[in-house]
């Protein structure tokens, strides 16, 4: 199982290129037939230089901020790696989009008190607006959310979906009311239940078998401890490209279980038959097909990757650098994070600075080096609150999920 | 071969591309699936799709191999 160190510097020894990478950014639009550069953007995806600015950003994410993005298409939009700040929170202009299938009418959000979910699987089932919500619980939650396909890019077997590297993920905090409290309002879960299965609203087209476009998840009953019905991101109103008027959030558990535009919240003996739940999101070992069996695509795993310097093309001299990064552990808190400039051989304890926003949320962390001229790879590996050290390795899977290694998403880095 | 890509694109599966995707040749404008004209897919790359299914997108088990291949080239050279 254990590979040789598979430490991507071919690039790095190529400086014109990376200038030319990095000269890329922010020029906003190379030509709408962007798509040509498609081969080129998973080459350099691998490697952790920058992809070039594609195309203009799609309507709905018109609000967004184009140089902090990599449109791949018009339901998948990448955070940039040197676009994260150190804030902790990730602002909503900068956060990453990921649509399975394209958003409903943006007239949905005109009103989003008058949106309604079917609550079922409760002794009292029974149809709430958002404003019925309102007045039934409010809980804050500060929360990754990361596409389960975050670190696909890394792939070397180049599974099919969007070829993401860091940029599906931020930490964002959720307003709403706990899920836990509405299910008791309504009388509590029936007997039987060991599911929460949560309906996006979604429109599907004539023609297409429903199961197969639907987006409906389940994921394990305990998950409603934690779980928000959300109305409000980082304290405004949910937009349309992240789920609004609604949106099931599920801390600690991978993006596509945070049931956007949520229709329906289901209590349930068994999961979801749609395609997304049966056969799709699954650990699916590379060449089969995917099936229930297989793990489901479900709590986040301890991940960490560095921010600055050197992301996205940025030249660095000899001096004093401040290495920066994000760090968290899914449904369990990060203790501590290591970083090392040499590709893993050696580590050093980088601090954790600014606010501790809750196990859910990331950490945000900071080392600082002396680095004199040379190539260097960059490297942060985080360790949970049980001792949980982040992989060293990527599990390998057909379609890309869940990456965690760290030495995927070490960084090479030139200092001049 | 192109125009009966063209026609299987438009009519000839279940459902059909038609249904989902955006292709300026063949007159469809579907939004479910990307849009192919930006897209720009080789046709090995479609074939995969068509074949194994991808995202959202089913696996089209029931069609030929020279069915898929018709569609296939049809849609690589309707992008280029």
């Amino acid at each position: 199982m254990l590979s040789s160190p598979r430490i991507p510097e071919r690039n790095v020894t190529d400086p014109g290129r990376r200038r030319l990478l990095g000269g890329a950014i922010g020029t906003f639009a190379i030509g709408l037939g962007g798509f040509s550069q498609t081969a080129l953007a998973q080459t350099v995806a691998a490697t952790g230089t920058p992809v070039p600015a594609s195309k203009p950003l799609p309507q709905y994410t018109a609000w967004k901020e184009a140089d902090a993005l990599i449109v791949h298409s018009s339901n998948t939009l990448e955070t940039r790696r040197s676009a994260y700040g150190s804030g902790v929170i990730t602002p909503a202009d900068r956060l990453f989009v990921r649509n399975n299938v394209p958003p409903p009418d943006p007239s949905i959000v005109a009103d989003p008190d008058a949106w309604t979910v079917a609550i079922e699987g409760v002794k009292n089932p029974r149809s709430l607006s958002v404003a019925e919500l309102k007045g039934m619980g409010l809980e804050t939650t500060a929360a990754v959310l990361q596409c389960s396909g975050n670190g696909r890019g890394f792939f070397p077997s180049k599974p099919s979906g969007t070829p993401w590297t860091v940029g599906a993920a931020g930490c964002v905090i959720w307003s709403g009311v706990p899920v836990r409290s509405l299910a008791q309002a309504l009388g509590g879960p029936v007997e039987g239940v060991v599911y929460m299965t949560g309906t996006g609203g979604e429109a599907i087209p004539q023609g297409v078998d429903p199961k197969s476009v639907l987006v409906e998840r389940s994921v394990p009953i305990k998950a409603m401890e934690d779980a928000l019905l959300a109305w409000e991101m980082n304290g405004e109103p949910v937009p349309l490209a992240h789920g609004g008027p609604l949106r099931l959030v599920v801390p600690g558990y991978s993006g596509v279980n945070n049931i956007k535009y949520i229709k329906r919240l289901a209590f349930t003996p068994k999961q979801s038959d749609a395609r997304i739940m049966e056969s799709r999101y699954r650990m699916t070992p590379p060449g089969e097909k995917g099936n229930p069996n297989q793990a489901s695509i479900w709590e986040m795993g301890v991940k960490s990757w560095i921010t600055s310097p050197g992301t996205d093309g940025e030249q660095m001299k000899a001096g004093r650098h401040m290495i920066e990064g994000v760090a968290f552990g899914g449904t369990n808190a990060v203790k501590s994070v290591e970083v090392s400039v040499d590709g893993g051989r050696t580590w050093q304890e980088a601090r954790l600075v600014g606010p501790d926003l809750g196990r859910f949320a990331w950490r945000q962390f900071a080392l600082p080096v002396d680095l004199r001229p040379g190539s260097y790879v960059l490297a942060s590996r985080a360790t949970d609150v049980n001792g949980k050290v982040q992989d060293e390795l990527r599990i390998d899977n057909s379609a890309g999920y869940n990456n965690t290694s760290w030495r995927d998403h070490a960084l090479p880095v030139m200092v001049a | 071969d192109l125009t009966k890509g063209r026609q299987m694109f438009q009519q000839g599966t279940t459902p059909a591309c038609a249904v989902c995707h955006t292709l300026k040749d063949a007159g469809t404008s579907g939004e479910i699936g990307p849009n192919l004209d930006e897209l720009k897919p080789d046709a090995d790359r479609v074939a995969k799709a068509i074949r194994e299914g991808l995202g959202v997108m089913p696996a089209f088990t029931d069609l030929s191999d020279e069915e898929v291949r018709l569609l296939a080239e049809y849609v690589a050279a309707a992008t280029k």
